[in-house]
């Protein structure tokens, strides 16, 4: 790893302002209460001290809506069409940090998805070191991610009250400091600031879970046939807003959109929710997962195990955002907690 | 000369259909037909029985379906046995032989041939499931030293819904193939129809069950009757294959669409051993 | 052959005829792909050898049963324009009273001149094949429906809540603003374009066709609304949904 540098707070709109010249900047912007990723003019659109954005980061590598092809309707030009628009992406906090790890893994696993790697080629990532927890629905310290995973980042900011502190990921990180001159490279005593930030920081982050996260696999494979799926479902509109806003949720649907006059037209690719009654549903109208409980299951089996089975991560980052979404409060704080509670009691109950 | 699949995933896009011609269009049913697709120049189909393309309209969508011709008798050239139910179905049904279509794949785990090799064979299909079956027979029949005895089950509603007749007949006049049918209505002249569905056949057939491996695709009501079956004859777990339809969106495990509970049905199936799916609640 | 269609009226406010001649301005390709017949917020002539029959507004006297059943004789495709085709939509929030009583109110001692029952949407009378939902009718929507209909498919509408659009929108909840909300029993589709400008969606694209109506009560009552409170805003579009459910 390269040596950090520091960047004094004072130099920080001038850096905005550089690296404006040369890229789209989105960050964290404060909207009616709620904090959204956009576009960033200058460093006082920035809210680095945000709770959680609605939609995470995820959107500027996999978009809600993006054309993978274009096409003449009679087959004479297909064309695969990517992203070539290089983009910062600022103050990204550390759990949404490891959904962007997990996210490389699936997109690159088997089949590589060109349209996710252009993505990520053309998207600058710099992360945001969280000092105090987010709000009452978070978990990030229960899941481990409240700390920056290596791989999914280019930069990463550690605020030490006057200057920042910032972990150099990548060459092209680095790069971002190419040409700019008030940036200084990190010493000694400056490490011992951060480790000092860093370690005062854990007694802010409580557990939230009553289980350990390396239990969690074990946990669902246990709860399958738990009967706290259909509670869930009882109450569960199945609105599938709790699976737009996961960093870690990925499905999609592939739709062909044509122009009135037939000649020409796209295939799109959307984000579509595993929560929603059609997402299953075959030609016949054999819907494989037709109630509410097995979709509830279904997710929360994705999350705490099958994404752990596939890719050695656990699927969910503990970031709260769909307990903040959910109007019938259906969050995953309760639900490990809840299956592990029955777990614990009665080990039996779940065998049958 | 390139694979189909190379195409597929080493062109720009995984989701980058391959444009194939429609050569040749035959009715099998009111509802199904058989569509014969021709690879442009230099671009060949290398697949295993049981795996699936996708196939798309431009402008309309694109869905999974099955190669119905059995590898040894592909190349440039390959069988997709459609049924009209839907959208592009629908659209597919209405194309005529000279058109254009998106392939990408072939997709998916097929039926691994060489461990059924020197087996007796037990083929269980009901309705459409004969098309992706068919791939399986026809490649057994083309190397038919390789294996052992060899049954068919074909359970269908009624006459005019058997799908592929003439080849039927040619099984049936084989020596080396022992062909039964069912028919809720068996309203025609063959020398071995049940009236009754594919699960009524068993009791007229013998089999070694040591030594037997029986693949199963059809409708999904028909799985567990039809394994109780299977079991019944005595042949183990590890023995028995089947196939899984599912929604399918991408083909490649990215979408979600075809999960059974962390199974992605595109990647590691659609061809199955029992064994590895009697648990999953979501698999049958 | 260009396919001929033909746009007809029945009781609305030919909000979505306008928004039809609207999208016509961004979308001129379609009069390359069809021959308009009868449009009468366009255009004087009639035809009567049409193909494509779009509907606005809802059944609501006798007389408009014939006139329905002669478009489905001639049409091939029959597409219900607009919330007042699809769900009997505003007029029908008068069907909570008796025909009589509206009668009166309406056109007080001269009531048994008109002609008048109780309003419903046209699927009510003859069959449709398709539906461009809202009030008024999403200009995209109705392009991409025209569209699948000209390449002879049947058009799909979405069957899921607003909600799901809302949040893509990142739009604050309307409930955590103190609104009422039905977006998570009404059908997507528009974009949840109004929370996005600070209303409660009053479920104008109809319900969903599996809608949890009991957990919805408790979002209400979660915060602090009352059933009768979202019964009002139903009534605007639901009203005869509302009062066939209760019949069956
Ligand atoms: C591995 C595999 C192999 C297959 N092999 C074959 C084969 O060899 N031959 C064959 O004919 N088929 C095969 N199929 C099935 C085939 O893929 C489907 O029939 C096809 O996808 C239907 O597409 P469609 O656009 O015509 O139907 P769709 O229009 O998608 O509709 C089909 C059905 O899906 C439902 N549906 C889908 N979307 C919606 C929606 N938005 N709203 C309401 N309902 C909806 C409806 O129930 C409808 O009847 C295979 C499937 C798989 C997974
Ligand atoms: S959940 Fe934890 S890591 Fe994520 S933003 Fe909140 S405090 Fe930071
Ligand atoms: S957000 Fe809540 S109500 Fe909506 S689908 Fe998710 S769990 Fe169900
Ligand atoms: S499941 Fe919920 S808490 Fe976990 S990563 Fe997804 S949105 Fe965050
Ligand atoms: S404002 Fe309405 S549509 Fe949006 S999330 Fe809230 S309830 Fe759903
Ligand atoms: S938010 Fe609701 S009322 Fe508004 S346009 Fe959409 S469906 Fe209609
Ligand atoms: S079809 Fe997309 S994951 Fe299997």
């Amino acid at each position: 790893m390269q040596p950090a540098k520091i960047l004094p707070k004072s130099a920080f709109p001038g850096w905005i302002d550089f690296l404006k010249r040369s890229y789209t900047v989105v960050g964290p912007k404060a909207m009616h209460g709620q904090t959204v990723f956009g576009e960033i003019e200058t460093a006082d659109d920035l809210t680095l001290e945000y709770n959680q954005s609605v939609i995470p980061p995820k959107k500027y590598l996999v978009p809600q809506r993006e054309v993978l092809i274009e096409y003449k309707l009679d087959g004479t030009e297909v064309e695969a069409k990517f992203n070539e628009e290089a983009t910062v992406v600022f103050g990204v906090h550390t759990c949404d940090l490891h959904a962007i790890k997990l996210l490389d893994l699936i997109f690159s696993k088997g089949f590589t998805d060109q349209h996710y790697a252009a993505h990520r080629d053309n998207t600058i990532i710099i992360g945001y070191e969280c000092l105090t927890t987010c709000g009452p629905e978070s978990f990030c310290r229960s899941m481990g991610t409240a700390s920056a995973p290596e791989s999914a980042y280019d930069l990463h900011i550690i605020d030490m009250g006057s200057d920042y502190f910032i972990q150099i990921g990548t060459e092209r990180g680095e790069a971002l400091f190419t040409g700019y001159d008030g940036v200084f490279t990190a010493t000694e005593p400056d490490y011992a600031r951060m480790n000092g930030t860093l370690s005062d920081k854990w007694q802010r982050f409580p557990y939230r879970l009553d289980v350990d996260v390396t239990e969690i696999p074990d946990l669902l494979a246990e709860s399958y046939h738990s009967d706290h799926w259909q509670e869930l479902a009882d109450i569960c509109l199945a609105c599938g807003m709790c699976t737009q806003v996961c960093p870690t949720c990925y499905c999609f649907d592939i739709r062909d959109e044509v122009d009135v006059t037939l000649s020409v037209g796209k295939r799109v690719r959307s984000w579509d929710s595993c929560q929603i009654d059609s997402f299953a549903l075959v030609a016949g109208g054999h819907n494989f997962r037709e109630t509410r409980a097995a979709r509830q299951r279904h997710r929360f089996m994705r999350k705490g195990k099958y994404q752990f089975d596939a890719t050695g991560m656990v699927g969910c980052v503990g970031c709260g955002r769909c307990a903040t979404a959910c109007l019938v409060d259906i969050t995953p704080i309760k639900t490990f907690n809840e299956l592990y509670r029955r777990q614990q009691q009665q080990p039996e109950e779940v065998e049958a | 000369m390139t694979s189909l699949l190379d195409q597929t995933r080493f062109s720009e896009s995984i989701y980058k259909p391959t444009m194939a011609r429609i050569v040749d269009i035959n009715d099998l049913t009111a509802l199904d037909r058989l569509f014969t697709v021709e690879l442009p120049d230099g671009v060949y189909l290398d697949h295993q029985p049981g795996q699936f393309v996708k196939v798309s309209v431009l402008g309309v969508g694109e869905a999974p379906i099955s190669i119905s011709s059995s590898p040894s008798r592909t190349r440039q050239t390959f069988e997709l046995a459609i049924r009209k139910v839907g959208d592009l179905t629908g659209v597919l049904h209405d194309l005529q032989a000279g058109a254009m279509v998106g392939i990408r794949g072939p997709f998916g785990q097929g039926f691994p041939m060489d461990r059924f090799k020197g087996k007796n064979l037990l083929f269980i299909a009901g309705g459409c499931g004969i098309a992706p079956l068919r791939s399986l027979i026809n490649q057994v029949l083309d190397d038919r030293g390789s294996y052992g005895h060899m049954q068919i089950l074909y359970g269908s509603r009624s006459a005019a819904d058997l799908m592929f007749k003439d080849e039927l007949h040619e099984w049936e006049n084989r020596e080396d193939v022992e062909l039964l049918l069912s028919m809720e209505k068996a309203d025609i002249d063959w020398p071995a129809c049940t009236t009754g569905y594919v699960t009524h056949l068993f009791p007229q057939i013998e089999l070694d069950p040591r030594n037997t491996i029986a693949v199963i695709i059809g409708p999904p009501v028909m799985y567990k009757p039809t394994i109780a079956q299977v079991r019944n004859k005595g042949i183990i777990e590890g023995n028995i294959w089947l196939s899984f339809e599912r929604r399918m969106k991408c083909g490649v495990g990215k979408c979600g669409h075809c999960q059974i509970n962390h199974i992605y049905v595109c990647r590691q199936g659609p061809a199955f051993q029992y064994q590895h799916v009697k648990d999953l609640q979501e698999a049958m | 052959m260009k396919p001929k269609i033909a746009f007809f009226d029945f009781t609305s406010c030919e909000g979505c005829q306008l928004t039809v001649v609207d999208s016509l301005q961004t979308n001129v390709g379609l009069l390359d792909m069809v021959e308009i017949v009868q449009f009468r917020e366009a255009m004087t002539e009639k035809g009567t050898d049409y193909q494509i029959a779009f509907v606005e507004g809802s059944c609501t006297r006798e007389s408009d049963e014939d006139r329905l059943r002669a478009i489905r004789e001639q049409a091939d495709v029959v597409v219900a324009l607009g919330a007042c085709a699809h769900l009997g939509g505003i007029n029908a929030i008068r069907n909570i009273y008796s025909i009589d009583e509206v009668r009166d109110e309406v056109y007080g001692d001269k009531g048994e001149w008109y002609e008048t029952y109780q309003p419903r949407p046209i699927d009510a009378v003859i069959a449709v094949d398709a539906v461009i939902p809202g009030c008024p009718i999403d200009r995209d929507e109705f392009i991409a429906v025209v569209t699948q209909v000209l390449q002879g498919r049947e058009p799909r509408i979405p069957d899921h809540p607003v909600c799901i659009e809302c949040k893509l929108n990142e739009t604050v909840c309307m409930y955590l603003r103190g609104e009422i909300c039905l977006g998570p029993i009404s059908r997507a589709g528009c974009g949840a374009i109004c929370p996005k400008y600070g209303f409660g969606c009053v479920g104008c694209r109809g319900m969903i066709s599996n809608p949890n109506l009991e957990s919805m009560e408790e979002v209400l009552e979660q915060y602090g609304r009352t059933l009768e409170e979202a019964r009002a805003k139903m009534s605007m579009f639901l009203t005869y949904q509302t009062l066939e459910e209760g019949e069956s």
